[in-house]
């Protein structure tokens, strides 16, 4: 296995133990950023950190995209009294239509085939997207998507000319 | 029919993400929701019928979370 293929895997073992610990039964394209901001030493961690965002920093923005998401349905989650379910260890986790959307722009981000997608790649088929649970929460922290996009894109170039 | 308020003055991206975000509570509730009625003594007929589900889909869903998370489970028919 190649390098890139050896790390996608781990970063996408990093996002199913992100989700089942977050009691979801799929992979969603939040619980690959949480899994980018969490995986060490890779380009794509290093943009999310230098923009303060550490794996606690993404997962806080992903609650309050959360909250705040309620509120406008008039639910205020303050008010809901969530027992926390016992979460399955075992419980097999595939990829959902967002985390699945997210490797397809990777993929074509990175114009080669799925074994060469680097971490980077990853971020930026995260940061492609314009609607969905990972802009808003982006966007309630006060990160600007563009210029992480910029900064990830100038990652991988020099990572390229390396 | 809209008045002031209501859902269909909010922006599309919020109305939207509020129905993602509350399926997603949903969920939540539900798993916590099995797992105290189970560890009351429920049975999956009473929780189904609760929930409005067939007992075969709330045993597929949560027995082997529950079984894992060391609730007694009363047998599936009981």
């Amino acid at each position: 296995m190649t390098e890139s293929g050896r790390l996608l895997k781990e970063i996408l073992e990093r996002g199913r133990a992100e989700a089942r610990r977050s009691g979801s039964t799929v992979v969603e394209a939040e619980h690959l950023l949480l899994a980018l901001a969490a995986h060490p030493g890779t380009s794509a961690q290093h943009v999310l950190a230098a923009a303060d965002l550490g794996r606690d920093a993404v997962r806080a923005a992903l609650d309050r995209e959360f909250a705040v998401s309620l509120r406008v349905a008039g639910v205020e989650l303050s008010d809901v009294d969530l027992p926390v379910a016992t979460a399955d260890p075992e419980r097999a986790v595939g990829l959902g239509t967002s985390a699945k959307l997210v490797l397809d722009r990777a993929v074509r981000r990175a114009g080669l085939g799925p074994g060469r997608i680097r971490p980077a790649h990853l971020l930026l088929g995260l940061l492609d997207a314009e609607v969905g649970t990972v802009p808003r929460a982006l966007a309630l922290a006060g990160v600007d998507r563009l210029e992480l996009v910029r900064r990830a894109r100038a990652a991988l170039a020099e990572e390229e000319d390396r | 029919m809209a008045g002031a308020g209501t859902v269909t003055d909010t922006d599309p991206a919020d109305a939207l993400a509020a129905v993602a975000a509350l399926r997603r509570l949903g969920d939540r509730l539900e798993d916590s929701a099995v797992e105290s009625a189970m560890r009351a003594g429920w049975g999956w007929p009473q929780v189904a019928e609760a929930l409005g589900v067939t007992r075969q889909a709330v045993h597929k869903k949560h027995a082997k979370r529950l079984i894992a998370a060391g609730v007694a489970l009363r047998r599936r028919d009981a």
